[in-house]
């Protein structure tokens, strides 16, 4: 490999990541003002508010320690989802494709449970005010159960979010298998290379069903409604960001944004063979399909309420067996 | 668990309090859910946050101050409170009051009505997630609103009753009579378009079938009020009892299953029902007075009053002593609803614990008013 090369490639790789973030601070909004608000007959907030106003509005208030046994490593955590979630953006840059052992569908997966994970860490680290009870013992109307157990509401959603990595991520998982099968190779430059030769997997049959299992895993994994379980606001409200402030909040916000790049990304690249790389004009695909994916996801959680576990076992199951049938059919 | 709602065993996992302040709560109420894998087991809910005494300020108020004020209780029902409160007056004064002022006091009763009931509806929509619901039902709201503060004069607080008939200010013309047809035209077509798309919606009907069930029997030993208990099935409506109620043809809806879905279709039928009575009140609408101002004030014994507001059954009772209120009680429905809200938390998801509160249509900051003391030193506080 020349120095020009190198070069190169190194700048392939920052103007990527660049790119990637200029893009991504406006995903929120988009998904929110044009869609979102647009179905529900409302104004909604402006474009660039939820994705880029409000992480600069975060960044300049007051940090306060939260209401935590661990309120550093706590705070900690959602910079370490947005490393997590860059190092999988970097992995499946073609430029990275040298790293064969790095640059396989098992280390993206691996890293996208790790970005799971965070949110039990968070939960379990997170003692929110809102779940403290009384200082004194509670009498009135003579108190069914005196002195019990109290838990945690973001104690709720730590056991929910190991549920999620349980079963619920399985859809995202079983979809990104459909390509491996079909090219026969667990590493990305193969599966790239399948794709140049044999044309996007998202075209055959198979591909097309594991198109639908990924977009759905997507919302699961994203936790928008109706999967939202691990924060649904009826019982758990935030669930693990409830605590978060400040800074703090503002890398939630922009680990959420990148994330959607991130996985339209990866389904780019796994369904049509397009890895993100500035220097082709392709990436103008890339950021197509993650502006139309949270499009489709507004959409669709408009129009639905929010999963409860007896919903969410069945659709989760259903939408499973369906990967598996994708499977199936891409081996045929 | 025994037939009085206590859990028997001891053992219980974790307690999980939600509230007195909580993103699904519109009103500040504390519950406690003792859960066991996510499975509530009992459930304890408490009001008390915000007391306002509003029966200690009535007493010894001349009564028709005492009455204005029972219209600051609620903000949902400000119409039923300042009727009933006047209704009580005019029972223990003998008081005629003039045809065409009841008829407008039943209009804006049922209007208030389908008020309540959309907001329900969203607010429910909006527990269950659904928020695009909860934005369109609050939109079709919005022309009762505007009903209400043609009539009223305000969009909350109408102070439409007195003693005797109803203010000048709220008697209807021609141009408001219009008005009123026409949005009860738009008020029928939208819950018809809303009802079809919500019954047919897979993904609502399996949030709430079969959630937080009463039966028939649970709801009477619980003493549940209103379409609550119309939603087990039991066809009691206080409005088939009211004299005020004679010259019009409705139907009481009921439904059987007494869930949340039971709960939610009930208010989506009652709907029409209510545009029924109003249609009925603006095309026969009598001429003549609205006010009658020949009769004497006079001390009286406690007089009682109850009516049928949106929620259920709503009680005031107070005596008279030289013109004024002596001894008030009033009775929100729920108050009455509070054991059945209870009790229909038991049994569901965590998650679908709010959405058995608010099927029972909840108003404590109405109901949170008095406070008795039962022993001492304070131990045992019991609200009423």
């Amino acid at each position: 490999m020349d120095t020009t090369m190198i070069i190169n490639s190194i700048l392939a790789v920052i103007g990527t990541l660049i790119l990637a973030f200029a893009v991504s601070i406006w995903l929120p909004g988009i998904e929110r003002k044009f869609i979102h608000a647009r179905i529900q007959q409302r104004v909604g907030p402006p474009v660039s508010s939820p994705g880029f106003m409000a992480p600069i509005k975060f960044f300049f208030k007051q940090v306060l320690t939260p209401n935590s046994p661990m309120p550093r490593l706590y705070n900690a955590l959602p910079l370490i989802s947005l490393i997590i979630i860059v190092f999988i953006l970097l992995v499946i840059m073609p430029q990275m494709y040298s790293f064969a052992a790095l640059a396989s569908i098992i280390a993206v997966i691996g890293l996208l449970k790790v970005e799971e994970i965070m949110y039990m860490f968070m939960g379990s680290l997170s003692k929110s005010v809102m779940s403290v009870g009384m200082p004194f013992p509670d009498l009135v109307k003579g108190a069914k159960h005196v002195n019990e157990t109290r838990s945690f509401i973001e104690e709720l959603s730590t056991l929910r979010a190991f549920r999620l990595i349980a079963f619920g991520s399985f859809p995202l998982y079983i979809a990104l298998f459909v390509p491996v099968v079909m090219a026969k190779s667990i590493f990305l430059t193969d599966i790239f290379a399948f794709q140049q030769i044999h044309g996007p997997v998202l075209f055959t049959v198979a591909g097309a069903i594991g198109a639908i299992v990924y977009f759905i895993g997507f919302m699961i994994m994203l936790n928008e409604y109706p999967f939202a379980i691990m924060k649904t606001k009826a019982d758990v409200i935030e669930g693990p960001l409830l605590e978060y402030m400040s800074k703090y909040r503002a890398y939630v916000y922009i680990t959420r944004g990148f994330l959607i790049f991130v996985l339209a990304s990866l389904f780019t690249t796994m369904f049509l063979g397009i890895p993100p790389n500035i220097f082709s004009w392709n990436i103008l695909v890339t950021i197509a399909v993650a502006i139309i994916f949270p499009i489709a996801m507004a959409v669709m959680s408009a129009f639905s309420p929010i999963f409860t576990f007896r919903q969410f076992y069945p659709v989760v199951a259903a939408t499973s067996i369906l990967g598996v049938l994708a499977i199936v059919a891409s081996v045929l | 668990m025994d037939n009085n709602n206590k859990v028997t065993s001891k053992v219980i996992e974790t307690e999980v309090p939600l509230g007195t302040v909580h993103s699904a709560a519109i009103e500040p109420y504390r519950v406690r859910l003792f859960v066991e894998d996510e499975i509530v087991r009992d459930a304890e809910l408490t009001v008390g946050v915000n007391h306002r005494g509003i029966e200690r300020i009535m007493e010894g108020l001349p009564v028709e101050k005492a009455n204005s004020l029972t219209e600051k209780i609620c903000g949902i029902c400000s119409n039923s409170h300042l009727w009933n409160s006047c209704l009580t007056a005019e029972k223990g004064l003998e008081i005629d009051v003039p045809p065409r002022a009841e008829y407008i006091r039943i209009i804006m009763e049922e209007l208030e009505r389908l008020h309540s009931h959309f907001l329900y509806l969203a607010h429910g929509s909006e527990v269950l997630g659904h928020e695009t619901f909860a934005m369109r039902l609050f939109y079709i709201r919005e022309t009762v609103m505007e009903l209400l503060r043609m009539i009223g004069g305000n969009r909350v607080q109408y102070g439409v009753s007195v003693i005797g008939g109803i203010r000048p200010r709220c008697d209807l013309n021609e141009m408001k009579i219009q008005k009123i047809s026409e949005g009860m035209n738009y008020i029928e077509e939208k819950i018809g378009e809303f009802a079809d798309r919500f019954v047919r919606d897979p993904m609502v009907m399996s949030r709430i079938s079969g959630i937080a069930a009463i039966t028939k029997e649970d709801a009477r030993r619980l003493a549940t009020t209103g379409p609550s208990l119309r939603a087990t099935g039991i066809e009691v409506d206080l409005r088939r009892d009211m004299k005020e109620y004679e010259p019009f043809e409705f139907d009481v809806i009921t439904q059987d299953t007494g869930d949340v879905k039971a709960n939610l279709l009930m208010r989506v039928l009652e709907i029409p029902e209510a545009v029924k009575i109003i249609r009925q009140a603006i095309k026969d609408l009598p001429d003549g007075k609205i006010t009658n101002r020949s009769w004497e004030m006079q001390d009286t014994g406690i007089i009682r009053s109850y009516i049928e507001v949106p929620r259920g059954k709503l009680y005031h009772s107070y005596s008279l002593e030289d013109g004024r209120v002596r001894n008030s009680i009033v009775r929100t429905p729920s108050i009455t609803n509070i054991n059945t809200m209870e009790f229909a938390c038991i049994g569901t998801h965590i998650t679908d614990a709010q959405l058995a509160i608010v099927q029972c249509d909840p108003c404590f900051t109405c109901t949170d008013r008095a406070v008795k003391i039962l022993d001492e030193p304070f131990r045992n506080i019991t609200k009423i």
